[in-house]
């Protein structure tokens, strides 16, 4: 690339010059590094067709395991694996095994905290982020 | 035994304060005072204390009044700028800096020969999870955006040294400052120690003081930007990403940017190799000593050094006024470019794109994405973007990576 003497030293550049060197380099400068990001966008969404399939056959279970401790989802979820959860979670609480332990029955209980408590446990999250 | 005292009395800091006489006592002061105000800045302010104090205090030491050839001078930083010291007026004289160089002189070659900032770079590697990029690949994409700051500085420097006589920027400076606008501080001084040594303190502080201004730079453009609906977008969960994939990123990156853009590979590579260090899971060691150790062993010398480089010739100048104006608008362009790109992604993917992660595209990890957490969090309190925008923010690492690249191949050697 051809550069003016000016725009080295750049002891008197003059206003064009700065300009056209400006706009070239923006081209240029942009053009590679959205091409360089732009190839590994492509290399990562070929990942995803080779290594997503796979996954997806948990995928299925793993909305279930998040939102089973929340005991708010309506109560057509598999129930089998809603139990499987709740004697885990009840073992590791009273430290035994879960062989030990049988589930009679549940009840769903609401989210009956004081909205000035959900607002703190809020604050509380965001804060530690 | 009077001439003795009266010899030591000479020897002073206070008398050699004023050897070149008044003007340059009263800059010399005012050196310490800057460093005084920025090591304020970083014990009780805490911006970026991690940096910004070895740097306050490596300016504080190298602005000390020392008398001229004491051997108790720790920086010659005429060495490393003025072509007069060197050989054949261009290649440093490495053998005269290790023979009779002082402590900030055999440091500062680590930062002059670029070894440093790699070495943050797989510190950094380690610490950085490319997880939530690989499962939303378009999101890699803001993180170019958000160089836009950088060219687009790039133009206004040199605009104003057409404008202002005073100032004498050339291609290689304006290169420099724009990389201001990568919000990456390793990345500026690796650009800036090629292309402009002689701004590199200045250049360093902008880059670190902007870096912990972040929360209070970006949220105003975020708002100004984007529409309250968009800003209150849930994202869809992002997809488990398998261990396999984040072993197989690193060393596709890598090969990539080499082939395109070989400048890059000094700073990419190291980043990649810290990953990779931690992705793999065999070298459990490295990882934590390249994240620890090593980083704040780097972190110190280079601080310090870089720090000492700020004496009064090179600081007080119109120079550093416009380099501080300008750092302050590349990150804005930076920010505003995430974000066009974060709501033109909201507007084709119909409403799945929260254009509030464009702007963690800037590459202060995680300072940015948290940034973009907490603003849309402001919106919709059940929103959590924090992930989101973790994918953006490492990217723009890479971006600002690929940008140095580019100015290197473009200007160095020139």
């Amino acid at each position: 690339m051809n550069i003016d003497p000016e725009l080295i030293s750049g002891e008197g550049v003059t206003l064009s010059q700065a300009m056209s060197m400006g706009g070239e380099t923006i081209v240029i400068g942009l053009s590679i590094v959205f091409g360089v990001l732009l190839i590994l966008m492509c290399v990562l969404y070929v990942f995803g067709l080779i290594f997503n399939k796979k996954p997806k056959k948990t995928e299925v279970s793993v909305p279930a395991e998040a939102a089973a401790p929340v005991v708010e989802e309506p109560a057509e979820e598999d129930e089998e694996e809603l139990i499987a959860i709740l004697t885990a979670a009840v073992a590791a609480s009273l430290n035994t095994s879960t062989y030990n332990l049988k589930i009679k029955s549940y009840r769903r209980i609401s989210d009956n905290r004081p909205a000035w408590n959900r607002a703190g446990l809020r604050e509380t999250i965001g804060n530690r982020l | 035994m009077l001439e003795s005292f009266a010899s030591f009395l000479s020897n002073t800091g206070a008398a050699a304060l004023f050897q070149d006489g008044g003007l340059d006592a009263v800059k010399t002061l005012i050196m310490l005072a800057v460093a005084c105000v920025l090591l304020y800045l970083a014990i009780v302010k805490k911006y970026e204390p991690l940096l910004l104090l070895p740097i306050a205090f490596g300016m504080m030491l190298t602005n000390l009044p020392v008398l001229r050839d004491s051997s108790a001078i720790m920086m010659h930083t005429e060495w490393f700028t003025d072509t007069s010291y060197m050989i054949d007026g261009h290649s440093l004289d490495v053998g005269m800096i290790v023979r009779e160089g002082g402590l900030l002189d055999l440091l500062y070659l680590g930062v002059k020969l670029g070894i440093y900032p790699p070495l943050i770079f797989i510190g950094i590697g380690c610490m950085t999870d490319f997880g939530p990029l690989i499962a939303n690949p378009k999101s890699i994409l803001l993180g170019a955006a958000a160089q836009f700051g950088v060219f687009f500085t790039f133009i206004g420097a040199l605009v104003i040294s057409a404008l202002v006589p005073s100032i004498a920027w050339g291609v290689k400076e304006a290169a420099s400052i724009g990389i201001i606008g990568g919000a990456d501080g390793p990345t500026a001084i690796y650009v800036t120690k090629s292309l402009a040594p002689q701004l590199l303190p200045a250049i360093a502080v902008a880059a670190y003081s902007y870096m912990a201004l972040i929360p209070i730079i970006q949220p105003p453009f975020m708002k100004l930007l984007t529409t309250k609906k968009a800003r209150c977008v849930v994202m869809d969960q992002l997809r488990p990403v398998s261990k396999t994939e984040k072993i197989i990123f690193p060393i596709v990156v890598t090969l990539v940017v080499a082939f395109i853009i070989p400048d890059a590979v000094s700073l990419v590579g190291c980043l990649m190799l810290g990953n990779l260090f931690k992705e793999s899971g065999v070298c459990d060691r490295l990882a934590r000593t390249a994240q620890n150790e090593l980083m704040n062993i780097v972190t110190i010398f280079l601080g310090v050094t870089v720090g000492a480089t700020a004496t009064a010739s090179s600081f007080l100048t119109p120079s550093t006024l416009g380099i501080v104006l300008l750092g302050l608008v590349a990150f804005i362009f930076s920010t505003c470019g995430g974000l066009v790109l974060g709501d033109i992604m909201y507007v084709l993917t119909k409403g799945k794109v929260n254009p509030l992660i464009g702007s963690a595209g800037v590459s202060a990890v995680p300072m940015a994405a948290r940034v973009s957490q907490t603003v849309g969090q402001k919106e919709n309190p059940s929103n959590f973007l924090l992930m989101h925008a973790m994918g953006p923010n490492v990217a723009g690492v890479i971006g600002s990576a690929v940008a140095a690249g580019v100015f290197l191949s473009m200007f160095n050697g020139l």
